[in-house]
C-alpha cells in the first residue's frame, strides 16, 4: 500500500486518542475506515475478484459505521465534556510511546513491507491504547473500531488478501459489537446521565 | 447414523438462532416462556443426536465437511453446551419471574432476554463443529454480543459495569486473535496457501511443517493471548469475576460451564495444527504459563469470604487453569483427564449458579456478601451448592478429581514435574480454601433472622441437583474407564 496513505491511516488513529470532541473522533475514524478502503482498492489490480470484493467491504464499513456512530451521538448528548483522564499531550506521548515500542519489539511478520506491520501492529496497541486513556464509554467503542482497523491493514496488505468471506464476517461480526457497545453506550448515559466509564469502577474484591 | 452428521452439522446450530426468532415472535411473556421450553428440548436432542454419533464412533478419523470438521472432541463439547444450555433454558423462566427489572420494556424483556439467549447457544454449538480456525473465530466473536446483553440483563449500574468490560476487553482480545490470524494467514500465503481454506483445520495441519517458524510463532502467540481473554485465563481474566457475579444465574452457568472452555477447544485446536510449526516446547510453554498463572491467581480469592457467584467465579479461572495444564501437557491421560475435567467442572458449576436462584431468592444480601449457613435455611439450595462445592474442590469420589489425577499423572509423564509439583499444590489450597466456603457457607451456622422454610421454588433445584448429581457420577466412572482408549489416543494425537 502506498506508504503516505499508511502514514495517513496512523496519523488519524493518533488524533482519536488526542481529540476531546465525540463529533471529531468520529469524522477521523471515518477517515481511517475510507483512507483503508481506498488503500485496499488501490492493490485490487492484478488480484482476485475475492480481493475486490473485500476492498468493497472496507469501504462499506467506511459508510456504515460512522453512521451509527453518528446516531449514538445524537442519542447521547453530553451536556459538558467528559472530564479527560490525562491532558491530550500526554495521551498522545503515551500513544507515541506505545507505537514505538511496536516498531522495536515486534519482528518481522514476513510481509516485506515493514512500514506496514509496524504501523497495523501499532494500531492495534492504539486501540487498546484508546480503551485504557480515555474515559468516555463511547470513546472507548471507537478504540475497538482503531484496533480493528490495524487487523484490516495488515489483512488487505497479504498477498492475495484475506478472503471476503472472513473479511465479510468481520465486518458482520463488528457491526454486531459496535451496535450492542451502542446499546450500552445509551444504556449507560441513561443510568448515570453521562458516558463516563470513571463512574462505573465498583466491582472488586 | 453418520449419514445425517452433514444435515446435523447445520441443523444443530441452525435451530436456536430460528428458535429465538420464533421466541420473539410470540404475544404474551407466558407463551415465550412455553415456546422457550419447546424450542430448547428440540434444540438440545438435536444437538444430543450429533454428540452421540461422534462418540459411538469412538478413534475413529474426523468427519470433515465444506464448513465442518467433527472429531471426539467436537462430540464431548457438543453435548456439554446443548445440556448447559437445556438446564439454563428450562431454569429461566423461574429466573425472570423473580428478576425484577431489566435493560428493555416490562412487556418484550423475556421476548429479548429468549433471542439473545438462543443467539448465544447457537453459536456456541457451532464453535465445535467449525471446521476452519477464521470461521471459529467469527462465532467466537459472535457470542460477545448476545452474551454481553445478557450479562447486562438487569439494566443495573454493576451489571452494565460487567456487562461493558465484559464487551470491551474480550473484544479488544479477539482483535489481538484477529491479527494473529491474518499473520498466520501471510504465513501460509508465502508457502502457496491462500484464501478460507487454507485455515482449515486440516489444511493447517498439512501446510504445518512448512511454515517459517518465527512468523508462525508470532501467529501462535498473538491468537493464544486473544483467546486467553475470552477462556478467562489469567493475566486477562479480568472481565470473569464480574460478569459471572453480574449475570443472570441460568447464563452465568452458560458463560462459565460452555462459554470459556468451548473457546479454550478452539486454542487447542491451535495447539494441535501449529505445534509442529513453532516447536512443541514452544507451544507447551504458552499453555503452561496460562494454566499455572491461573492457578496461581485464582487460589488466594478462593480462600476469601466472597459473595456465591464471585466464588464461583474463581473456581472458574482455576479450572480454566487445570485445563490448559492438561492440553499444555498432551499426553494421552493428560487428554483424558481435560475430556472429563471440561465434562465434570461444566456440570459442577452449572449447578453452582443455579443454586445461586433459590440462594438470592430467600436471601438477596447473598449477592453482595459471602453465604453463610444454607443448610439450616433450605436444605435443597444447601444440597445443590454442598453437590457442586464438592465437586469443583476435587472431593473424591468426585469426576474433577479423577481428571485433576489424571492430568497431573499425564504431566508426570510429559516429563513436567516442576510445573505438576506447583499445579499439585496450588490444587491443594484451591482444595482447602472451597472445604472453607463448604464449611461456613452451606454447613455451617446461618446468619442472624434467617430461619428454615419450605418454599415451592425449591423444587426445581432439588430436580437438577438429582439429575446433575447422577450425571456427575456417570463422569467419574468414564473417567475410570477412558484411560488406554483409542478415543482418547486419537485426540491426544490431535488428527484434525
Amino acid at each position: 500500500m502506498n506508504a503516505g496513505l499508511v502514514d495517513l491511516i496512523l496519523a488519524l488513529g493518533f488524533g482519536v486518542i488526542a481529540v476531546r470532541r465525540r463529533t471529531v473522533a468520529v469524522a477521523l475514524i471515518a477517515a481511517q475506515s475510507l483512507a483503508l478502503g481506498i488503500g485496499a482498492l488501490t492493490l485490487a489490480s492484478g488480484r482476485s475478484s475475492d480481493y475486490l470484493v473485500a476492498s468493497l467491504v472496507l469501504l462499506t464499513k467506511a459508510a456504515v459505521l460512522p453512521a451509527l456512530l453518528l446516531v449514538v451521538l445524537r442519542r447521547t448528548r453530553e451536556p459538558r465534556l467528559v472530564a479527560a483522564a490525562a491532558p491530550g499531550l500526554v495521551r498522545l506521548g503515551g500513544a507515541a510511546a506505545v507505537a514505538f515500542a511496536a516498531v522495536t519489539l515486534v519482528p518481522p511478520l514476513g510481509l516485506g513491507d515493514a512500514r506496514t506491520e509496524h504501523v497495523a501492529v501499532a494500531l492495534v496497541l492504539l486501540g487498546i491504547a484508546i480503551v485504557v486513556a480515555r474515559r468516555p464509554a463511547f470513546v472507548q467503542l471507537l478504540g475497538l473500531i482503531v484496533a480493528e482497523n490495524g487487523v484490516s491493514l495488515l489483512a488487505v496488505s497479504v498477498p492475495g488478501g484475506l478472503s471476503y468471506v472472513v473479511e465479510l464476517g468481520a465486518l458482520f461480526d463488528l457491526v454486531l459489537v459496535v451496535t450492542v457497545a451502542a446499546a450500552f453506550t445509551h444504556r449507560i448515559y441513561a443510568e448515570l446521565g453521562t458516558g463516563d466509564t470513571e463512574l462505573l469502577r465498583a466491582l472488586h474484591d | 447414523m453418520t449419514e445425517l452428521v452433514p444435515v446435523l452439522a447445520v441443523l444443530v446450530p441452525a435451530l436456536p438462532f430460528a428458535c429465538g426468532l420464533l421466541v420473539l415472535a410470540t404475544g404474551t411473556p407466558g407463551r415465550a416462556d412455553r415456546v422457550n421450553l419447546a424450542t430448547a428440548v428440540v434444540s438440545a436432542a438435536a444437538a444430543l443426536v450429533l454428540s452421540a454419533t461422534l462418540l459411538a464412533r469412538g478413534g475413529s478419523a474426523p468427519l470433515r465437511g465444506g464448513v465442518y470438521m467433527l472429531d471426539g472432541a467436537s462430540g464431548v463439547f457438543l453435548a456439554l453446551i446443548a445440556i448447559v444450555g437445556l438446564c439454563s433454558a428450562l431454569l429461566s423462566p423461574a429466573y425472570l419471574r423473580t428478576a425484577g427489572r431489566s435493560w428493555f420494556s416490562a412487556g418484550r424483556s423475556r421476548h429479548w432476554y429468549y433471542a439473545a439467549f438462543y443467539a448465544f447457544w447457537g453459536a456456541l454449538l457451532a464453535v465445535p463443529i467449525a471446521g476452519n480456525l477464521a470461521v471459529g473465530w467469527l462465532l467466537v466473536e459472535a457470542t460477545t454480543a448476545a452474551s454481553a446483553l445478557l450479562v447486562a440483563f438487569t439494566g443495573r449500574r454493576h451489571a452494565l459495569e460487567a456487562g461493558w468490560k465484559y464487551l470491551i476487553l474480550t473484544t479488544l482480545g479477539l482483535s489481538v486473535a484477529l491479527l494473529g490470524i491474518v499473520v498466520l494467514a501471510l504465513a501460509l500465503s508465502r508457502h502457496g496457501g491462500g484464501g478460507l481454506a487454507a485455515l482449515d483445520w486440516h489444511a493447517l495441519e498439512r501446510a504445518a511443517p512448512g511454515l517459517p517458524r518465527q512468523t508462525t510463532l508470532v501467529a501462535f502467540v498473538l491468537i493464544l493471548a486473544g483467546l486467553a481473554t475470552k477462556i478467562g485465563w489469567a493475566p486477562v481474566h479480568n472481565w470473569l469475576p464480574d460478569a459471572h457475579s453480574e449475570a443472570p444465574a441460568p447464563i452465568s452457568a452458560l458463560l462459565s460451564a460452555a462459554l470459556l472452555p468451548t473457546v479454550a477447544l478452539v486454542a487447542w485446536r491451535v495447539k494441535l495444527t501449529l505445534a509442529v510449526a513453532v516447536g512443541s516446547a514452544n507451544a507447551r510453554a504458552v499453555f503452561l504459563g496460562f494454566g499455572l498463572a491461573s492457578l496461581i491467581v485464582a487460589v488466594p480469592f478462593l480462600w476469601r469470604a466472597l459473595p456465591w457467584k464471585r466464588l464461583l467465579a474463581y473456581s472458574s479461572l482455576e479450572h480454566m487453569g487445570v485445563v490448559a495444564l492438561g492440553i499444555g501437557f498432551g499426553t494421552p491421560l493428560a487428554i483424558a483427564g481435560v475430556v472429563i475435567h471440561v465434562a465434570g467442572h461444566g456440570l459442577a458449576k452449572a449447578l453452582g449458579f443455579y443454586a445461586a436462584m433459590p440462594l438470592l431468592r430467600s436471601d438477596p444480601a447473598a449477592g453482595r456478601r459471602a453465604p453463610s449457613g444454607v443448610l439450616a435455611t433450605s436444605r435443597p439450595t444447601a444440597a445443590a451448592m454442598g453437590l457442586s462445592l464438592g465437586a469443583l474442590g476435587g472431593l473424591p469420589p468426585s469426576p474433577v478429581f479423577v481428571s485433576e489425577v489424571l492430568i497431573l499423572l499425564g504431566g508426570l509423564a510429559a516429563g513436567d514435574t516442576a510445573v505438576v509439583i506447583v499445579a499439585a499444590l496450588a490444587l491443594a489450597l484451591g482444595f482447602l480454601g472451597l472445604l472453607h466456603a463448604l464449611l461456613e457457607g452451606v454447613i455451617g451456622a446461618p446468619g442472624r433472622g434467617r430461619s428454615p422454610r419450605r418454599h415451592r421454588g425449591d423444587r426445581p433445584i432439588a430436580a437438577m441437583t438429582v439429575a446433575i448429581g447422577t450425571g456427575l457420577a456417570s463422569l467419574t466412572v468414564a473417567g475410570l474407564l477412558l484411560p488406554g482408549s483409542a478415543f482418547v489416543v486419537t485426540l491426544a494425537r490431535g488428527a484434525l
